[in-house]
């Protein structure tokens, strides 16, 4: 079970992240939103705009699955991608996060952070950056 | 398509002034793959170039799926571009005359097949500095379309 760190949420929660969709057949589709709320242990919810939900509409239904990557700054420090299974209630977008990787460039790309247990995540994260979330 | 001149230049300059951007892939059942990119150059107008050094499982997707989405992710500074076509990887070992969609693989290869040599990340803060950088070819995307990611206007086409 994915559980989030406190650093992975406030990257997430500060400057949101670039989630990317597709249709079933694999054309993808990236919007961004630039603020998150994590509720829970793996639940990141997005607001919207209707412009946005019209865009994704169509693939959230015929294929959940979901890719999520930190967005501004996070792009390059929070150097994590979550995966899961998305749906739209109205304007909000709900992602179950059930895969956490991390993409730092190096031995570590590709890790999969989620099947560690969560205190070797957290010394993991320690070891390597010095930061707990986006400068404020 | 042709990318405008404020595009080629946020795509082109590493570090500094130019822009770290999110690829994103899928494989061929649609399971969506983002990775952050820092390496990104633009060839003959059309063209997003980006260094495959650490690429896994973008490689498996782009194998069996060619399609990405490159989005700007840092610095944004009102570029909220998403630029979307067939993209594959080139790579050392490819006939010298492979041609992916009118790109011609020697010519794409001579350029960036060594980026660390060419432009070395020399801006990284100490913490978050990569490792010796090897290379094992370049992601090439053929830009089809591109639209805007700004909320408000999500989908719209600028190209």
């Amino acid at each position: 079970m994915a559980k989030l760190t406190p650093r992975m949420r406030n990257w997430l929660e500060g400057l949101g992240a670039h989630i990317g969709t597709a249709t079933k057949k694999g054309f993808p589709t990236v919007i961004v939103v630039d603020s998150a709320k994590v509720v829970g242990d793996n639940i990141v919810k997005f607001q919207l705009t209707d412009a946005q939900v019209e865009q994704i509409k169509q693939n959230i239904e015929e294929n959940p699955r979901v890719a999520l990557g930190p967005g501004g700054l996070g792009s390059i420090r929070a150097a994590y991608q979550f995966k899961g299974s998305a749906r739209l209630e109205g304007n909000t977008l709900i992602v179950e996060v059930n895969e956490i990787y991390c993409t730092k460039p190096g031995p570590e790309a590709a890790l999969r952070l989620d099947v560690l247990p969560y205190e070797s995540i957290i010394k993991f994260e320690n070891t390597r950056w010095r930061d707990t979330g986006p400068p404020k | 398509m042709k990318l405008t001149d404020e595009m080629k230049e946020a795509l082109s300059i590493i570090g500094g002034g130019g822009a770290v951007v999110h690829l994103t892939t899928c494989s061929a059942d649609g399971k969506p793959n983002t990775v952050a990119e820092r390496f990104v150059g633009v060839f003959k107008d059309e063209y997003i170039v980006i260094a495959d050094m650490f690429a896994q499982k973008t490689r498996v997707n782009l194998f069996e799926n060619p399609i990405g989405v490159i989005t700007i992710a840092h610095p944004v500074k009102g570029r909220t571009w998403a630029f979307r076509g067939p993209t594959t990887i080139l790579q050392e070992g490819l006939p010298p005359d492979y041609e992916f969609h009118g790109a011609v693989a020697k010519e794409v290869l001579d350029e960036w097949g060594n980026w660390a040599e060419k432009e070395p990340p020399s801006e990284v803060p100490p913490d978050i500095k990569p490792p010796r950088l090897v290379q094992r070819g370049v992601i090439i995307m053929k830009v089809e379309e591109c639209y805007s990611y700004k909320p408000e206007e999500a989908g719209k086409k600028i190209l």
